[in-house]
Parts: structure tokens; C-alpha cells; sequence
């Protein structure tokens, strides 16, 4: 039985990462678990494989004209990376400032937004959403290049303050027509034609165009506004500056946080009239928000430090998003070492389990939790995960069965047999029932150390990457 | 020293295009004894569509296309480089399935050879491809850092260099070239440098530093050397074409010159709608985020060029694959007096 | 408790915008010919209808349907403000909302309207990975079959036994003796249903018999598992398949031919199996695509457009014309393309209510003026 740091990192490195096999978490836990947090979130990740590689193969991962692309090359990155939190953390804003390629039709420009979320996403909230409100993709999908002084298009100003800051609530509708207001001429250079081509998903003549913002100051409603109880002439940053400083938005994004960290709350139209499952991290985390002026790693700092995300009772209580799923089961079995042609269909995956990265269903983005679970998307991921651990000639699934072989050959028994392998996948806690299943079926093919084989061992992955613990992080 | 050299943009050929009268990604082009070019599309792995091979010529009329997608005679998976024989065959070579297919002019499938290894006429992602003039195959075996040399048939004749970054090692090279005082140049593309060799394998010399200068090279895709033997690169890292004098001295440098070809104009003149718009846009900007990344400047400006993958001279036309921006830019070398 | 109405609809989605204009061809319209001087289709070519308009050559299967009056064409469909990127317009489609991002789709909703308990996991069957947002609607559950052969959990457990046995520890782990939380139950309740429909459809699959022989392409292998479902009797009211890429942008005539050879043929085998075992009366067939192309060719191809085709076909169908043929002058044009007549929820209204016996005003918002192309009694 493993000790409770290293399982603490395992749980760390599930929730700030993809997941870490033991190999790992032994080096790691060289580390005390502040160290390890501190340097998650302060170093800057290093990739295996350079990008250059990656364009060589497969041309359209850099410069993605579909959708494909754009997840395919992403997983590349998850799995690539020696500390993917900078990945999480993109796939964080991802959920939250949800952007859609069926009305972008246009892969760099997602592509360019996920970039930003990663450069600024662990940085100070009001540049974030500053860049936000600019960012080419968001301006089009939420129609803010349709929005003018005497034609002011609400999209943006509402989606602002309902999705993006401040939820439900807390604000007027005249609030939100004065915020629309001051985004006005918040738009996209040479838009008619941008727009021309997203409606007409046009890749002519010669692929997809990058965008990139413009102000244009004869579309701009320069007059007064008043805005959550304050007057002024306001632009697009001043709406932001009075967005951060309300609690309200320090708990939403604290909300956010704690979800998609710590443990599924529920879906977000319910937050109104549902109380957060931990009412005391989100004011603690508020708190944070405030104290070091709307810094969101020092928010998360706190957090990934807190008794509330360390206590056992959050572990494992998540349900893998599907791209988690994918991403740490890629981390797992090292198949991707270099730039490989099938990297598209494990993408395709991600989204036949209900998850098709930069294509939300709309602007709400995916609901998480239960509702990842259907009958048809068990079904992928069961088979994906029983699939990729069952496939033992896969680099990192053949480093586990060796170090597992290593350790029985003094004492075996079903048992420790399966205790070894959870262990080895990244200290999987499992429940009762689970493990007496894992063990009967371990005691029928694999009794005795000679059984160890190849094949026996492939069959006992597969249905150890079937249960139901291995949806869950 | 002033260089009385430079280049001057000709014009653009080609149109993105899933199937039929374009090219996706196209990677290498060959032309034919009767100046016909054919276009090796490497498509994306998505949708596979674009794995095919488009015939045109010159002034830009499209004949047809042939080959697909796959793993059968006749069908490529990675298809990287395409040449055509004195005889009037086209040889192609696939990376993915480590092999060179032969066909006829018409695409009809003759014969392949290759597999995956690293014995004599096994390969491990072969790329670059090219004829000497005594019909001997050159082949860019990149990922085993070698040459191999086959005859027409796909005989194993010898093979020369290897995995490394000493003179005369190669690191992952792509696209190779044969002049007409009978040496072979070859694009080495993870050492950041043009290697000159003798038919026989024989080191004569190298250049090219890597770095983002002018004067520098980052990844070289392909090369091309004129009969004043000034070498023309395909700047494959920093999306440029660059020239250097046989020296290896820098001698100008071009970012791409993108214009509507034939194709395109047809496109814009069914689509009223679109080319309205486009002529009311402005496709030339600067932003903050072009500086030191050419990635992203090419992404945004269309004209430039955008990971050119191949350049060949053809009479007097300098042909470079824009391959990220699915079109054949155009050039004249110009010596002014 | 399986719904004694054995009707059925089968919904083939051709992704990608199929050309209206060479599946439905004006063969005597001056206009198409000029338009079209790369890829038009000529009066021999085409297989006439009724002197003005053809099918297209590859059609020959759907026109025998034609001939016994079971195949309702329905010209000029499609919806106010029409938007021509492939994603967008075929959420369109599949939400049956126009002007609104709609998180669920039609079929979805329709089967919580048939049933709303979730009693039968297989009441829609989905022939592809990935579900159609079409079919989904929160809880409803719907199984996505790539091969119907080898459907099921855990398919790369080869050989009966071991997979009896594999199954069986599976059932264990998402049994119903565990501790509760949640998300235990969800993927408990999730894990079995879905075990339950692999089941169900394995038997499908084994108990088939027929004579006909269906070609070896992907829709055509779609069509043949749908027959055998439905000759398994196991209460399933919705399919679907898709068919593509009808994007046909350059190398239409080629591609399109291909496509509609393959389709035909398929519906055409379909049709046959469905007389064998008598069951032609109790399936309808909707053909769809999101958009249509433009009256313009671009040299080698179409591009995008609106006002497409649609087609309604099966034993219970009353064959026609429905809708109006777009006309092709200059002045009825929309920006090039043609202007639709007829908005696609009224043959969604038709087949929900006169067809699966379904109100389809809560399903799409609002009353949809209904075609009569579902033969009465």
C-alpha cells in the first residue's frame, strides 16, 4: 500500500496535469508537495517533440484549415509536454470562454485563441478577458463585428457578464444593453470579408486567413453609460476594470476553479439557486482573487495547497472530460513519440465521446459531470480505455508490465498482483467491489507468477481499463 | 559587395482544393518531356481527399487527376517527393510506407520496391528523390540519415553517408538535387544546411548556419542550383526563398509574392459575393505578433510564403510548392547590369 | 414495452450539400446548360421524369421507386436566411432552429416524446461513431453502431467465450452493489443500458436471413444493418446513416456520380429486402443535405449554395412532386444560388405527425404548414 504523499501527488498531478504513471510520481515525490505545486505552476513546460517535427508530417496541424487539426495537434501538446498544467489551464478557459468552429469555420483562428488562453491564462483575470473581448474568434462568434453605435448587437455584453464574469443575477438587462454599448466597434480587420468566408466556409483561393482585432472608432457609442451603478463615458476596458471588482465575479470564476479542480459542481444555469458544494473554499478563493489584484495562479496556488483540494474526499470524485481521458491515457502508454499518422483518429475520438475540442455546442460550452455519461459515449470510452492499456506493445504500457513483473518475483499473489498494477498506473483507488472483481479475475487467469504472460497480462488490462475508477480523476 | 542579383515574382499557380482541379498541401511537383507538371498533393490526414496527384502546365491548363489514398498499388499514404524518369515514368515516394511507387503518365501503377528497415533498399521515411544523368534514382532515406542509389527498376546500386551532424552526416534531410556539373545537393534539414556531395558519395562541402538572419537558414526543405552555380533554398523554417552565390555567400532573400492565379480568378469570378468583400480588404498589415515569428506573419498575409516544400528550375522559371498556402509561386532570377 | 406501431423512419443525412440541381436536373432549361458548361448533364444522360426534369444517370434504382409511386421529391427545401458553412447550416438541420444556437436536436426530442422513461435503450440506433447532434437530447439514449457485427463493449475480446466471460466481470464492476455517489450511478446505469442495447442489437444481427446482396460500401453496409434491426422487431423507431462527401467543389462530375450510384443502389437493395420480409410499408426514408449547391459552376465544380432537394421515399409514401422547382432567371436568384420555397420543418412536421404518429409542434417550436406526401389509412 502506497504511502499518502505519494498518493496525494498522484491526485495532484491527475488534476493539475493528465495523470502520471508511478515511474513518475517516485521522481516527483522527490519533491514536497508545495515544491511540486510551486514549480507546476511557475516553470514554463518543455515539449519532447518540436513543432517544426510536427509540420513536417503532418502539414495541416500547424497551419489547420478544418477542425481536425486543431485537437489533434492539442493532444500532441497534453502528451508532449513534461508538465502539462499550462495545457489544463487552456482547457480550462476553453470550457468557459467557449467558442465554436460550426460558425467560425476557420481553424486558426481557434487555434490562435487557445494560444492566448495559454500565454495569458495564468495571468492577471482583467488582461485576460481584455484580450478576450479582442480576440478574433470571440468576435465573431459572439457577432460583436455586428455591433455598432444606433445597431448595437447584445451578444457579447450579455455572454460577458452571464458566462464569462460575473453569472446570473447579478447585473440588470440594462446593464448588460450599457455594457454591449461599450464594446461597440470592438471588431475584426477587413470584416466583411472575414465574415464572408466564415459564412461560405471558404478555403479559397488558398487556404484560411489568421484575423486579427481592430477599433473602429466611427462605430464606437461614445456617449455616457451607467454601468453596474457607476457613470461614465466607458470603453470596453473600463466595463472590464468594473466587472473585476465585483464579488460576484471573484466567485464565479472561484466556482469555475473549484469544479473543474477540485470536484464537479453543478451545471452552471443552476448556480443560481444551487450553493456551491464547499461555500468556504469559494470565499476563501475569493479572497485570493481580491488580495493579489485578480492573479489567477496565485488563486490556484492557493487552491492545489488547500485542505479542501488535498482532504481524500475529492479524489478521484471527477469524471474525466473526454479529452482528459484521451490525453492521460496517450500519457500512459508513450505511443506517441513522435509525430504518427493516426494521431487524427485518436482525436476523432475525443469527440465520438461527446467532446469535440474548439466545437462546444454553443457558448455554454459542455456540461460536465454526469452529463458526459450516456449510453453511447460509455461505450467509447470504455472501449478506448480497455483498447489503448489492453495494447501492451505500447512503450509505456510495456515499462508497467515490466516493473510489475519486477516486483513479484520475490512474493505473488492475485492480489498483489492487482494492487501493483494500480499502483503502477498512477495509484488508482479503487472501490471494493472493483478490486474483488479485478482479483477473481486475476485468481482464473493468472494464479501463479508463470501465468505473468504477455497475453494474460494484456487481458487483465483491458478489463482494468474498463471499470468504471478509470473514467474518473 | 553589392549584389547584382535578384529575383522577380512571375506569377501564381494553383487553388486549394479537396479533389479535382487543385492542389491540398502540395509537397513536390515534376514536370514531364512535354512540360506538363504534375502536382503531388500530400493532402491531411483528416480527410484524405488531397493525397492525389493534379496535371497542368504552364499556362496554368488543368488535365486531370489521378492516384488516391491508401496502402494498394498506386496509392500513397505520406506521399513526400515526386520525379519523373527521362522515360517518361513518375516515381514517388511515400514516407509513411516507406516505399517508391512507379507509374506511368497517366497513373497507371508500373511497380514500387521498399519497405520499412535499415538494410540496402529498405527505407525509413524516404523523401527526396532525383535522376542523375546516368538514370541511377537518388533517394533521401531520412529517417536511417542516408542516400540510397537505385537504378530505374528500383535495384540497389550503393548508398553513402550517415545519421549524424558531421560533414557529411546528414540529420533528418528531405529534398535533393542533381546539377549539371554532376553533383548532388541535399537539403539537411535538422542540421540547418545544403551538403554538396559527389555522385559517389564523396563530402565537397557544406553551408548554411542555422539561425533566423538573412543570411541564416532554419530547416531547408529543398534546393535548386543554377549554371553559375548560385543556390537557390527553399527556406522551409523561415518561410523564405533564399539565394546564396556558389560561394555560399547570402545574395537576396524573397518572403513570397502570393498573387490570383488563373484558378483563383475563376474562383472570385463565380463568387461575386466573396471577391466583392476580398477587394475591399486590405491583405497587407503588420502586427505586433509577426516579429521574430514568420509562422504567424504567413498565417495572416496570404501573399508570403508559407513552408514552401520544393523548388525546381524549369527553362527559366524558378517553381517553388508553397505547400501551406496550396499553390506554385513563380519566379525569375534577374542579373541587373 | 415495445410500441406495437412497427412504423419506422430511416434518416440518411448526405453530409457535405449535395448538388439539387444534377440530382433533380431542369434537362430542357437553357439557363442550367449555360451555367453549368463544366459539369451540366445532358438530355440523354439523364433519366427523364416528366419531360422537363431527370434524375441523375446513377439513379436508376430510386426511379423504379419512382415508377410505383413511392418517392416524394421535394424540391426547393430549406430555411429563411440561408447559411452556407457546412457546420452551421447542418445544426441547422439537425436543431430544426434557424435562428438560435439549440443544444439538442429534433430526433432527440422526438424520442423522449415516444419514450419518455427510457423503457427500450435501442428506440434510436445510429449507424456511425459520434453522435448526431440530431439525435441528442439530455437522457435520451442512443446507440452508435459502427458495425453491427462487432458492436458492443470491449470489442477487441475476441472469440465467444472470452467475451462472455470479459462481459460478465464487467457487469460486476458497474453491477448495482456499489457504494453510491453520482457519478457511480451514472456510469453504472450508463455502463449496463449499454450492455443491454449491445445485446439486443447482437441478437439483431444474428437471427438476419435474406437473399438480397447489398454491395460492399459503407452506406450500402449502413442500409443492410438497418434491415436487419428492423426485421428483429426490437421496438427501434429511429435510424440514421450518413453518405459523403457530396462537397463537391471540383470534380463533381465524377465524385457525385459515384455517390449516387452508391446511394441508389443501396436504397434500391434496401427496398428489395424490405419486400422480402414485408416490411415495405412500415419504413419511410428521408434523403437530406444541409445545403444545396450554386446554378453556377466554378470550372470543375459547384460551391456552396441554398435551396436544396430532399427526398421522402417508401411503400407508405404517396410519390411526387412537393415543393416547387426553384426557378433559375437572374431575378429570382439569391445571391446566385436558388431561393427555397419550403421550409424543411414542414417535412419534419409531415413525417412527426402523419408518419410516426407524433405532435411535432412541441418538437419544432411551431405549426409547420405539412405536405401530404404520407398516404392516408
Amino acid at each position: 500500500m502506497s504511502d499518502k504523499n505519494i498518493l496525494l501527488m498522484a491526485h495532484l498531478m491527475r488534476r493539475a496535469g493528465f495523470g502520471a504513471s508511478k515511474d513518475d510520481l517516485i521522481e516527483i515525490s522527490k519533491r514536497s508537495y508545495e515544491a511540486q505545486v510551486d514549480l507546476i505552476l511557475d516553470s514554463e513546460p518543455k515539449y519532447e517533440v518540436s513543432k517544426h517535427l510536427m509540420h513536417r508530417y503532418q502539414p495541416d496541424y500547424g497551419s489547420p484549415m478544418g477542425n481536425s487539426s486543431n485537437g489533434a495537434s492539442w493532444l500532441y501538446k497534453m502528451i508532449w509536454s513534461d508538465s502539462p498544467f499550462k495545457e489544463k489551464i487552456s482547457l480550462f478557459w476553453h470550457g468557459i470562454f467557449a467558442t465554436g468552429y460550426a460558425k467560425l469555420a476557420n481553424g486558426i483562428v481557434l487555434h490562435d485563441q487557445i494560444k492566448m488562453f495559454s500565454k495569458l491564462g495564468l495571468g492577471n483575470y482583467r488582461n485576460l478577458l481584455i484580450e478576450l473581448s479582442k480576440d478574433p474568434a470571440m468576435i465573431i462568434w459572439l457577432d460583436n463585428c455586428e455591433s455598432r453605435k444606433g445597431a448595437i448587437n447584445e451578444n457579447y455584453g450579455r455572454e460577458l457578464l452571464e458566462l464569462f464574469s460575473m453569472g446570473t443575477g447579478n447585473y440588470t438587462e440594462k446593464d448588460i444593453k450599457e455594457a454591449a454599448r461599450a464594446f461597440t466597434g470592438w471588431t475584426i480587420a477587413n470584416k466583411e470579408y472575414m465574415t464572408e468566408k466564415s459564412q461560405r466556409d471558404s478555403v479559397w483561393p488558398y487556404g484560411r486567413l489568421a484575423m486579427h482585432f481592430e477599433y473602429k472608432e466611427e462605430d464606437h457609442d461614445n456617449d455616457e453609460k451607467i454601468f453596474l451603478g457607476e457613470k461614465g463615458n466607458f470603453n470596453g476596458e473600463d466595463i472590464i476594470d468594473i466587472i473585476c471588482k465585483q464579488k460576484a465575479t471573484s466567485r464565479f470564476i472561484a466556482r469555475h476553479m473549484y469544479s473543474f479542480f477540485v470536484e464537479d459542481e453543478p451545471p452552471v444555469p443552476e448556480w443560481p439557486y444551487k450553493e456551491p458544494n464547499n461555500p468556504e473554499a469559494i470565499d476563501a478563493l475569493s479572497e485570493v482573487y481580491f488580495n493579489s489584484g485578480y492573479n489567477i495562479k496565485e488563486m490556484l496556488r492557493f487552491l492545489f495547497k488547500s485542505d479542501f483540494f488535498k482532504t481524500e474526499k475529492v479524489w478521484n470524485k471527477r469524471v474525466k472530460s473526454p479529452i482528459e481521458l484521451v490525453a492521460g491515457t496517450l500519457r500512459l502508454t508513450k505511443e506517441f513519440y513522435r509525430p504518427e499518422k493516426f494521431q487524427s483518429a485518436t482525436n476523432s475520438q475525443t469527440s465520438f465521446m461527446g467532446q469535440h475540442a474548439m466545437n462546444p455546442p454553443s457558448v455554454e460550452g459542455w456540461h460536465w459531470g454526469t452529463e458526459w455519461l450516456d449510453s453511447g459515449t460509455v461505450v467509447e470510452r470504455v472501449n478506448f480505455s480497455s483498447s489503448k492499456l489492453g495494447n501492451i506493445n505500447n512503450s509505456g504500457i510495456r515499462k508497467i508490465i515490466d516493473n510489475v513483473r519486477a516486483k513479484t518475483n520475490e512474493i505473488y499473489s492475485p492480489e498483489i498482483l492487482i494492487d501493483l498494477l494500480l499502483e503502477e498506473l498512477g495509484e488508482i483507488i479503487v472501490s471494493q467491489n472493483t478490486k474483488e472483481t479485478l482479483i477473481d479475475f486475476a485468481e482464473s487467469r493468472l494464479k501463479d507468477k508463470e501465468l505473468l504472460t504477455d497475453e494474460n497480462l494484456s487481458e487483465l488490462l483491458k478489463l482494468v481499463g474498463a471499470m468504471p475508477e478509470y473514467q474518473r480523476a | 559587395m553589392t549584389t547584382n542579383f535578384d529575383l522577380k515574382s512571375v506569377k501564381t499557380m494553383g487553388l486549394a482544393a479537396m479533389q479535382g482541379r487543385g492542389f491540398y498541401y502540395p509537397f513536390d511537383l515534376a514536370l514531364d518531356s512535354k512540360e506538363r507538371i504534375y502536382v503531388l498533393g500530400r493532402g491531411h490526414d483528416y480527410d484524405t481527399r488531397g493525397v492525389r496527384i493534379t496535371v497542368m502546365d504552364m499556362n496554368e491548363e488543368y488535365y486531370g487527376t489521378f492516384a488516391s489514398y491508401g496502402q494498394d498499388d498506386g496509392q500513397f499514404m505520406w506521399p513526400s517527393s515526386i520525379v519523373i524518369s527521362d522515360s517518361d515514368k513518375i516515381y514517388v515516394s511515400d514516407e509513411y510506407s516507406h516505399k517508391i511507387s512507379i507509374m506511368t503518365l497517366e497513373g497507371e501503377f508500373i511497380s514500387s520496391f521498399g519497405q520499412l528497415g535499415n538494410k540496402d533498399g529498405e527505407f525509413d521515411g524516404p523523401n527526396g528523390l532525383i535522376f542523375d544523368n546516368k538514370n541511377q534514382l537518388y533517394v533521401v532515406d531520412h529517417r536511417n540519415g542516408r542516400i540510397q542509389v537505385f537504378d530505374e527498376s528500383g535495384n540497389f546500386i550503393r548508398k553513402f553517408s550517415s545519421q549524424g551532424n558531421n560533414e557529411g552526416q546528414l540529420n533528418l534531410p528531405w529534398g535533393i538535387t542533381y546539377t549539371s556539373d554532376d553533383r548532388l545537393y541535399v537539403s539537411d534539414w535538422g542540421n540547418h544546411r545544403i551538403q554538396e556531395f559527389s555522385t559517389d558519395g564523396e563530402f565537397i562541402r557544406s553551408f548554411g548556419s542555422k539561425g533566423e538572419e538573412e543570411r541564416n537558414i532554419l530547416h531547408p526543405s529543398s534546393c535548386a542550383v543554377d549554371d553559375l552555380g548560385n543556390i537557390y533554398v527553399c527556406d522551409w523554417g523561415n518561410h523564405k526563398l533564399k539565394v546564396f552565390d556558389k560561394e555560399g555567400n547570402f545574395l537576396c532573400s524573397n518572403r513570397g509574392e502570393g498573387s490570383l492565379s488563373k484558378w483563383a480568378q475563376d474562383f472570385l469570378d463565380t463568387n461575386v459575393q466573396e471577391k466583392e468583400a476580398r477587394l475591399k480588404a486590405d491583405l497587407v498589415f503588420e502586427l505586433e505578433s509577426f516579429k521574430d515569428d514568420p509562422f504567424t506573419e504567413s498565417s495572416h498575409i496570404e501573399k508570403l510564403f508559407w513552408c514552401p516544400t520544393s523548388i525546381s528550375f524549369h527553362n527559366d522559371n524558378l517553381l517553388i510548392v508553397d505547400s501551406s498556402r496550396h499553390r506554385i509561386q513563380v519566379f525569375n532570377t534577374v542579373q541587373k547590369l | 414495452m415495445l410500441d406495437t406501431n412497427q412504423k419506422s423512419l430511416v434518416v440518411i443525412q448526405l453530409s457535405g450539400g449535395n448538388d439539387a440541381m444534377n440530382t433533380i436536373v431542369p434537362y430542357t432549361n437553357g439557363i442550367y446548360h449555360d451555367s453549368r458548361s463544366a459539369i451540366h448533364l445532358t438530355e440523354s444522360e439523364v433519366i427523364d421524369i416528366n419531360g422537363s426534369l431527370g434524375f441523375h444517370p446513377e439513379m436508376g434504382e430510386i426511379k423504379k421507386l419512382w415508377d410505383s409511386n413511392n418517392v416524394a421529391v421535394i424540391n426547393g427545401i430549406g430555411y429563411p436566411v440561408p447559411n452556407r458553412s457546412h457546420f452551421r447550416s447542418m445544426d441547422i438541420w439537425h436543431t430544426a432552429e434557424s435562428e438560435s444556437i439549440a443544444p439538442d436536436g429534433w430526433l432527440g426530442r422526438t424520442i423522449r416524446e415516444i419514450d419518455p422513461s427510457h423503457n427500450n435503450v435501442v428506440t434510436a440506433v445510429n449507424f456511425g461513431r459520434g453522435l448526431p447532434r440530431a439525435l441528442v437530447c439530455k437522457d435520451v439514449p442512443v446507440a452508435s453502431v459502427g458495425d453491427l457485427e462487432t458492436y458492443g463493449l470491449m470489442p477487441d475480446i475476441k472469440g465467444k467465450d472470452q467475451r462472455e466471460n470479459a462481459l460478465n466481470y464487467f457487469s460486476r464492476m458497474y453491477g448495482p452493489n456499489q457504494g453510491r455517489d453520482a457519478i457511480l450511478d451514472a456510469l453504472s446505469e450508463n455502463g449496463v443500458s449499454a450492455m443491454i442495447g449491445a445485446d439486443i442489437l447482437s441478437g439483431a444481427n444474428s437471427k438476419y436471413s435474406s437473399s438480397v446482396e447489398y454491395a460492399d460500401n459503407p452506406i450500402s453496409n449502413n442500409l443492410k444493418d438497418i434491415a436487419k434491426v428492423i426485421f428483429a422487431d426490437i421496438g427501434t423507431k429511429i435510424y440514421y446513416a450518413q453518405h459523403g462527401s457530396f462537397d463537391t467543389h471540383a470534380g463533381e462530375l465524377f465524385n457525385h456520380a459515384k455517390l449516387w450510384k452508391e446511394l441508389s443502389d443501396a436504397v434500391g437493395d434496401f427496398y428489395r429486402d424490405l419486400k422480402e420480409h414485408g416490411r415495405e410499408n412500415d419504413v419511410t426514408v428521408l434523403l437530406f443535405s444541409e445545403f444545396g449547391r450554386r446554378i453556377e459552376d466554378n470550372g470543375s465544380g459547384t460551391d456552396h449554395g441554398s435551396g436544396g432537394v430532399a427526398f421522402v421515399l417508401g411503400g407508405s409514401v404517396e410519390g411526387g412532386f412537393y415543393g416547387e422547382q426553384p426557378s433559375l432567371e437572374i431575378s429570382e436568384q439569391v445571391e446566385g444560388d436558388m431561393k427555397y420555397n419550403n421550409d424543411f420543418r414542414s417535412t419534419y412536421a409531415t413525417l412527426l405527425d402523419q408518419w410516426l404518429g407524433i405532435d411535432s409542434v412541441p418538437i419544432l417550436g411551431k405549426n409547420f404548414e405539412q405536405f401530404s406526401f404520407i398516404k392516408k389509412g
